[in-house]
């Protein structure tokens, strides 16, 4: 391998709370095969030019959702994007967008922790199932229904796809409301009067303006920007109900 | 120093520690319940794994094929007593899990659909496409936050366990965004920390699988048990070790040679059927898969890769529809990491290590022998895996035990009161003052990444498939060195915010503990059995001299103290360990010796 | 004290950023010409009320050549508009199902444009027919 190694400028927007007043951009040089990932790149700088460069990852392989980092100004997931795509330009590497940064590659993502608590993402079942009456049906045609929204792994790279977010913190946003979104689809769960109150609310689907980012970045295929906006139909027939039953037709 | 108190402290946040914060959360809501996690609890590395969760759900099934399938597996190392428990609750963990929301595949008519499992009897494993880890996790992690009583410590990295008064009373923290280093006291700790993959070069495992709650445990004297027993999966992709699951074979995948030969009928796992056969060729165990590969190579019918040695897993005449269905996160890693279409194309793969067999040695009950501590799922050795794990066991494993722990332990708190914080804060700042040291240390001058690198080749060398007398000694003295060099670790970064250098100095300090139980282990057990396999006239399993327990007992600095203890017997005697059609004589005359005996 | 000092980077901006949100900025821009051109559609009306030589005259603006531009120009807003929305539609309906199988977005789009073809054939043979 060592003799057709090349060389890859990587750029990384560095932050040291405890130095900085703000980022600034560091440069290092990365020896590189073609099959090395941005991670991979990433480690080499740790392990061997500068140990103090921090950034989370885990699994290497797209489904724990730690490694998202804006990759030339895009979110993607740096275990899933590849050095040879940006050879021999460079790549500068910087902290998801739209969170606040902890420390150089890493975001704080309580925000989003906080918002997934809120939407009780847990079957609310109508009466309690003993576990001897088996499990509940569910034909292959209702897990299509949840299947896709609930594939998301929490990478938020949606958020960092989204400038609505960016601009107002309080927005529900696309992964919380996927996952709302899942649990109201499911047929085992029987709390969407609750939740649609959130959706309803003006942090929830209507703070979103349809910029569509949020589905093309996923790396999972979640597409959130759909369920978002199923979920304004839903919000507006909800509310259009008020006036027939009052109780949101509860 | 900061010092929180608490109940229950779960140290993990992977399915194991998350099914027991449950538990303990639903067994009494009135105590407080800690989980500590290094980091969010649905990265934890439960979250990989792949193919599936087995329980017998099928009429044609029972409990006693699951058990026979889990002992024989596991080459009669496994505690039957406690594979008697787990076969009779795996059923009801799932369905609890499909209560709680888990996306399971279903048959046509809405029931629970299962798929076919390397050396399971009849099918039984429960799936969620190729992401069954992902959803039980996700499932669990958010069915967590239903319970009130339990106090998430996201991002805080544990750093040793206090014992006081013979038993374990708390645990050090790091809270990873300050640094800040705390105290959490409680009257029973659980240890779900997962396994150790990451003493190995080639692996599966995340970045985050450094042994972390073995090596605390471990130092604290409790035992680790047959370590030695380290799974090597037999389908990984070249160079980064990343998986791609036993279910690619369960759904009728083939493995080829260089000639597009199924070799897998030379090692005693034919013959060959076209069809998916259970317990036959692709669906042996993966012990003998790897096995084979390894054999493979040395007659030179493997297939030259920039990684090495690979064979091919063909699953062209599955179809593209089949594979997007059932396997879309193998088609999306094979096509994204490898540029490889697998409905057209077959994929190399390598054996890499996967799974940790052994662990900290626990009863039935998940206690460990340090009053007040728990231990459940990789991390721990509760019994059932023996020599060799079978698939779809561990997802299981995780369920099943981490309600028992988070019940045990719960149990254990009832009769326990707190002892006075004082002395256990000037233990637990000791500790403190003895991990800030690792920054400053003022002879620092090791790489942290070059030791970490020389161990897990080291680890790949001696304690591989095949093992050799010379190869685990040598593996030995390395490990003994490294420990040498790591006192004079040197870390670039000051900090105390996110300072992830001296975390992974932390862990590399696990990983050299928890490699050098493996390789003394390893060196210690003199016959062959499931995942241990040695060469040099040691072919053969001895159950005169080795059906037994390896016990590895921490020593102060140098190797770990070798003891043995006795495997629980019940209702299965060891017998030959076979597949294919040897297998199923087997299986035939072990019936008609049975019979016999009833009969007289 | 805390270690912690989270930066939060600020989104002037932002729009420029990238080529996404260059074209969210354009698509929601089009509105504007939309709402332009539904205002002198409404003075047009207001003239048609107020006699026949106030209406000559808007018939006569609306054939300057800077009337015609904008209506060059409004009519390619509206029709980019139309394109985006087309595209986005599909996320917006529950999912379609025929003989069991979802129906796949491409196909959910080209049946909107298909659809726009038969109602535009169907205005255009009303208006020459009458």
């Amino acid at each position: 391998m060592a003799n057709n190694e090349k060389t890859i400028e990587i750029e990384v927007l560095r932050y040291r709370p405890e130095e900085d007043d703000k980022p600034f951009l560091q440069s290092f040089k990365v020896p590189f095969t073609d099959d090395m990932s941005v991670l991979q790149g990433v480690q080499y700088i740790k392990d061997y030019l500068d140990g103090s460069v921090s950034f989370r990852w885990s699994c290497r392989m797209a489904i724990c959702g730690s490694c998202g980092m804006m990759i030339n100004g895009v979110p993607k997931l740096s275990c899933k994007t590849f050095l040879r795509e940006y050879y021999p330009g460079k790549i500068t590497l910087e902290a998801l967008k739209h969170f606040p940064i902890e420390k150089d590659l890493v975001i704080d993502l309580s925000d989003f922790i906080g918002k997934l608590e809120s939407i009780k993402p847990y079957i609310v079942p109508d009466a309690p199932r003993a576990l001897e009456e088996g499990e509940y049906l569910q034909t292959p045609r209702q897990l299509d229904r949840i299947a896709q929204f609930s594939s998301c792994i929490n990478c938020m790279l949606c958020y960092a796809a989204c400038p609505q977010y960016g601009l107002k913190p309080e927005y529900l946003g696309p992964a919380a409301i996927a996952l709302l979104h899942r649990y109201n689809e499911d047929n085992r769960d029987s709390a969407k009067a609750e939740r649609m109150q959130l959706l309803n609310a003006h942090e929830g689907v209507w703070g979103c303006t349809l910029v569509g980012y949020c589905s093309e970045v996923c790396p999972k295929d979640v597409d959130p920007a759909a369920a978002i906006n199923r979920n304004k139909v839903n919000s507006t027939i909800d509310y259009l109900l008020r006036f027939v039953a009052p109780r949101g037709g509860n | 120093m900061d010092t929180i108190k608490t109940d229950i402290v779960i140290v993990g946040g992977g399915g194991a520690g998350l099914r027991a914060a449950i538990a303990a959360a639903e067994k009494d809501p009135g105590q407080c319940i800690a989980l500590v996690s290094k980091v969010y609890p649905m990265r934890s590395h439960t979250v990989a794994a792949e193919g599936g969760a087995a329980a017998v759900t099928q009429p044609h099934d029972n409990l006693e094929y699951h058990f026979n399938d889990t002992v024989a597996g596991g080459d009669w190392l496994c505690e039957q007593d406690v594979v008697e428990y787990f076969v009779a609750h795996a059923h009801e963990e799932l369905v609890q899990m499909e209560h709680w929301g888990c996306p399971w595949n279903r048959k046509e008519d809405g029931h629970i659909n299962v798929r076919a499992f390397g050396g399971m009897k009849i099918e039984r494993t429960w799936f969620a496409a190729d992401k069954t880890g992902f959803h039980m996790l996700h499932t669990l992690f958010q069915t967590s936050i239903k319970y009130p009583s339990i106090k998430r410590f996201d991002e805080y990295f544990c750093a040793d366990i206090v014992v006081d008064e013979g038993r374990a009373q708390g645990v050090v923290v790091i809270e990873i965004a300050t640094g800040r280093i705390c105290f959490i006291q409680a009257k029973a700790i659980v240890l779900a920390t997962g396994g150790a993959g990451r003493v190995f070069r080639e692996n599966t495992n995340g970045g985050i699988v450094t042994g972390d709650g073995m090596a605390l445990a471990y130092r604290r004297g409790v035992a680790l048990r047959d370590m030695e027993f380290m799974q090597y999966h037999p389908t990984c992709m070249p160079g980064t070790g990343l998986l791609f699951t036993e279910a690619c074979r369960g759904e009728g995948g083939y493995l080829l040679n260089k000639d597009g030969y199924r070799f897998l009928e030379d090692y005693g796992l034919g013959p060959p059927s076209p069809e998916p056969r259970n317990k036959f060729m692709e669906l042996g165990p993966r012990d003998r898969v790897s096995q084979a590969i390894w054999h493979e190579k040395q007659k030179g019918r493997t297939i030259d890769n920039p990684h090495g040695q690979v064979v091919h897993l063909d699953m062209r005449h599955l179809g593209e529809k089949k594979l997007r269905e059932r396997l879309p996160q193998i088609y999306e890693l094979a096509e994204e990491y490898m540029g490889i279409d697998p409905a057209h194309e077959p994929i190399p793969v390598l054996p890499g290590v996967h799974y940790t067999m052994g662990g900290i040695e626990t009863d039935g009950r998940t206690a460990t022998n340090l009053p007040g501590l728990y231990a459940v799922g990789e991390c721990a050795s509760v019994g059932i895996h023996g020599a060799n794990r079978l698939g779809s066991n561990s997802l299981v494993e995780l369920c099943v035990f981490g309600k028992v722990a988070g019940e045990e332990a719960t149990q254990f708190v009832k009769t326990t009161s707190n002892s006075p914080t004082g002395t256990l804060e000037r233990q637990a700042s000791e500790i403190g003052n003895r991990l800030r040291g690792l920054v400053d240390n003022p002879s620092g001058k090791e790489r942290i990444a070059v030791i970490r690198s020389e161990m897990a080749k080291s680890m790949e060398d001696g304690c591989g498939i095949y093992r050799t007398e010379a190869g685990m000694r040598a593996t030995c003295d390395k490990l003994a060195e490294l420990k040498q060099r790591y006192r004079s670790i040197n870390i670039e970064d000051k900090s105390s915010a996110w300072n992830t250098e001296w975390l992974l100095a932390i862990e590399l300090g696990y990983l050299l503990e928890v490699a050098e139980t493996i390789a003394s282990s390893a060196l210690n057990r003199k016959e062959s059995r499931g995942s241990h396999q040695r060469l040099e006239g040691l072919e053969q399993r001895d159950d005169q001299n080795y059906l037994k327990h390896t016990l590895a007992r921490y020593a102060g600095e140098g190797p770990p103290k070798i003891e043995y203890s006795p495997v629980k017997i019940t209702k299965l005697e060891p017998g030959i360990r076979a597949y294919g059609e040897a297998g199923e004589k087997a299986e035939a005359e072990r019936k008609k010796k049975k019979e016999a005996a009833h009969g007289k | 004290m805390s270690t912690r000092k989270p930066y939060v980077r600020p989104m002037t901006g932002w729009w420029l950023k990238n080529p996404v949100y260059i074209r969210y900025i354009l698509r929601e821009s089009t509105a504007v010409f939309v709402g332009i051109y539904a205002v002198i559609l409404l003075i047009g009306l207001i003239r048609l009320s107020s006699g026949e030589a106030a209406w000559n005259g808007w018939i006569d603006a609306m054939r300057s050549p800077g009337a015609i531009l904008f209506h060059c120009v409004a009519l390619g807003a509206a029709v980019y508009h139309a394109i985006t929305w087309f595209a986005v539609a599909p996320k917006v309906m529950p999912p379609l199902y025929f003989k069991g199988e979802k129906v796949p977005v491409e196909k959910l789009v080209t049946a909107q444009y298909i659809l726009a073809g038969v109602i535009y054939l169907v205005l255009l043979g009303l208006i020459l027919w009458s």
